[in-house]
């Protein structure tokens, strides 16, 4: 099997491989310019700031793969958040406030797939209802920043685990599930959803299914999600997470996965997420002032998209001319 | 409603029949936008009910004059969906139109002749980059309007250096808190926005040529329609539009920041969803879209005065709005049979 092949098995995109050489670039000017970012500390600490856009990434990928909107991931974010610091330093403690988290985020996931998937409806107005009710749920719970995070997650997820930073491991465990995924029938028919929906159905893929459980798995990435954002802040905020959406979509477009659904992977989602967390800690070891960054965060979208599309525009500019 | 569902579905096919049934000769397009328009106007009475000390008229009047932004701005919105695109840029181009009104006329009215010709200037040129990123470069609509307005926004708080609130002209002021034989003024400018904006949309040329387009990219290319143009042109409007928008909640709001445009952006897309546009493009018109933006409007009016918690008010208005789009869904599947 040619190399390619094997990438292409694995999902990985063009889109993410500029996406891998952009973060490789900018974590070398980083740790030229930044000491102690090559250390197990400087290394923990940068990974502890990437996972939680990472794996809302992550979950918000299954949703974009379907060729479908998913704006309800900052309100189960915000849900998970308020729900670990209310419960988790009491009797709950760390397990049972994790499966509680991703229970909530499967529930939320279950109401949009069954909006969207079954009584098909817009995902992109309906998930802005969702995000809002969700909202609402968080500020129920906790209608003001505070509440406790247990020691055992705010110190135990943030520090090392067997000498790896447990950001990292959750990490790899995210892509891992996800390289599993895509193998599946539920992978592939995520892929054949997003591309051609009417050809899926009359091939007779379960689309109302397919959609049904992305939402889901999605919901639940964004309870994990909160349950990390948790961790880093240990205190709860239901409005920590109002500024999350437009990274979340902007990891996602980063890592090459195309919002018209169909192409794309989790792979790319997680390194994007990681080039917006690197670029920040880069632009403030260069001494840019703060804004730079929003500006920046705006260029490299646009950068890394027009290289994405080069490989497909590629070969059309060939034919073209010949 | 009962009465039209079994209607619809009883009659195999009405284009046998000389007169056909009450429900198909309303104009389908007009069908979303009468429903929701009826749904504000429910909201607003029911506004009445839990608050009678206040008139209907008078709570009409305030729900009205409030609405004006999401009006305005979601009219621009609406456009870029029309051609199956999105302006995620809107809410960040409301807030620089807001604070440059602020910044230039710094309190004073002398300097509102050259200072709202050079911020509208300012929303129209952010809506021509979108527009060249996407018909020109082919950038996805979502990540190119994402993109600039996150960059737009660094460049604003550059440039303002993290100003919070700045004074803003009397005139701009009166204009938006005025009032006109007893009417606030803004429903004077809101009623001539809908006729202006309905008109372009739908009694023009262009307008028709962005429902092509919409409806099928594919066909508008054969026919030879300027698809670069007019994108280019859907998308200033967007920008234009929000930086209207943008003036009116700095005179409005008598401050104005750099992140008031956001909390509006959302609601655009909503308003132009539940006015009964198809986010793949090429269906709905502008009515549709102001009932939408009208309902959204009522219904934060009426939550504002029910003495709830922000958390049951959040919540309220979610399940209304997916209700709403429910209602929509099956609006839409009765008309099709």
């Amino acid at each position: 099997m040619r190399i390619a092949e094997r990438l292409r098995r694995l999902q990985i995109s063009a889109g993410a491989a500029v996406a891998v050489l952009l973060y490789v670039l900018m974590y070398l000017v980083y740790a030229a310019n930044e000491s102690g970012v090559l250390s197990q500390f400087g290394i923990t600490n940068l990974l502890n700031d990437t996972v939680v856009l990472a794996v809302a990434a992550a979950g918000l990928t299954l949703t974009v793969l379907t060729a479908e909107f998913d704006l309800s991931g900052i309100g189960v974010i915000a849900i998970a958040n308020v729900v670990v610091a209310t419960t988790s330093a009491g009797p709950a403690g760390w397990l049972v406030s994790l499966f509680g988290v991703l229970a909530i985020g499967a529930a939320v996931g279950l109401l949009n797939g069954w909006l969207v998937g079954v009584l098909r409806m817009q995902s992109l107005a309906v998930t802005i209802g969702t995000m809002i009710a969700c909202e609402g749920v968080a500020l129920l719970i906790l209608a003001a920043p505070g509440g406790q995070v247990a020691d055992s997650i705010a110190n135990g997820l943030t520090g090392d685990l067997l000498g790896l930073p447990v950001a990292a491991l959750i990490i790899l465990g995210v892509l891992l599930l996800w390289f599993l995924l895509a193998v599946t029938r539920l992978g592939i028919a995520l892929y054949a959803v997003g591309t051609d929906e009417t050809a899926a159905r009359l091939s007779g893929l379960a689309v109302r299914r397919t959609k049904l459980l992305a939402f889901v798995l999605a919901g639940m990435a964004y309870g994990l999600a909160g349950y990390m954002l948790s961790a880093q802040t240990g205190s709860g905020d239901p409005r920590a997470s109002d500024g999350f959406l437009l990274f979340m979509y902007a990891s996602v477009a980063i890592g090459g996965t195309s919002l018209m659904g169909g192409r794309g992977g989790v792979f790319g989602s997680v390194i994007g997420a990681g080039i917006l967390t690197v670029m920040q800690k880069m632009l403030f070891a260069l001494g840019a002032a703060s804004f730079y960054t929003d500006v920046f965060s705006g260029l490299i979208m646009l950068v890394a998209i027009l290289i994405g599309t080069l490989p497909r525009v590629m070969p059309r500019l060939r034919r073209s001319v010949a | 409603m009962a009465p039209r569902v079994t209607a619809a579905t009883t009659e195999p096919s009405s284009e046998g029949q000389s007169t056909p049934p009450i429900h198909r000769r309303i104009n389908p397009e007009l069908v979303p936008g009468l429903m929701v328009l009826v749904c504000a106007i429910v909201l607003i009475a029911a506004s009445k009910l839990m608050n009678p000390g206040a008139g209907f008229t008078q709570e009409l009047a305030a729900v009205l004059g409030t609405s004006i932004f999401l009006v305005v701005a979601s009219f621009g919105q609406g456009l870029t969906i029309l051609l199956g695109g999105i302006d995620l840029s809107i809410g960040v181009v409301i807030g620089i139109a807001a604070m440059m009104i602020s910044v230039l006329t710094d309190g004073r009215d002398a300097t509102l002749p050259w200072a709202v010709p050079v911020t509208l200037a300012v929303g129209a040129a952010i809506g021509v980059v979108n527009g060249v990123g996407i018909a020109l470069a082919k950038v996805p609509p979502f990540i190119m309007t994402l993109a600039s307005g996150i960059t737009f926004y660094g460049a604003g708080l550059g440039f303002t250096s993290g100003l919070a609130q700045e004074p803003v002209a009397p005139a701009l002021e009166r204009l938006m808190n005025g009032h006109w034989f007893g009417v606030p003024i803004p429903i004077f400018l809101i009623i001539a926005f809908v006729i202006a904006a309905t008109v372009f949309q739908n009694g023009t040329s262009v307008g028709r040529k962005l429902y092509a387009i919409g409806s099928s990219p594919g066909a508008a290319r054969v026919l030879g329609l300027p698809i670069g143009g007019l994108t280019v042109l859907a998308y200033t409007l967007s920008g234009l539009c929000a930086a209207i928008a943008g003036l009116f909640l700095a005179g409005y709001s008598s401050a104005a920041t750099l992140d008031m445009g956001g909390p509006l952006l959302l609601p655009t897309i909503a308003a132009v969803v539940i006015g009964g546009a198809s986010v793949m493009g090429g269906r709905g018109i502008y009515l549709g879209t102001f009932a939408g933006a009208l309902f959204l409007s009522a219904l934060e009016t009426i939550i504002t005065v029910l003495s709830l918690s922000q958390g049951l008010r959040d919540i309220i208005e979610g399940a209304i709005i997916v209700g709403a789009l429910l209602a929509q869904g099956e609006r839409w599947n009765w008309f099709r049979r």
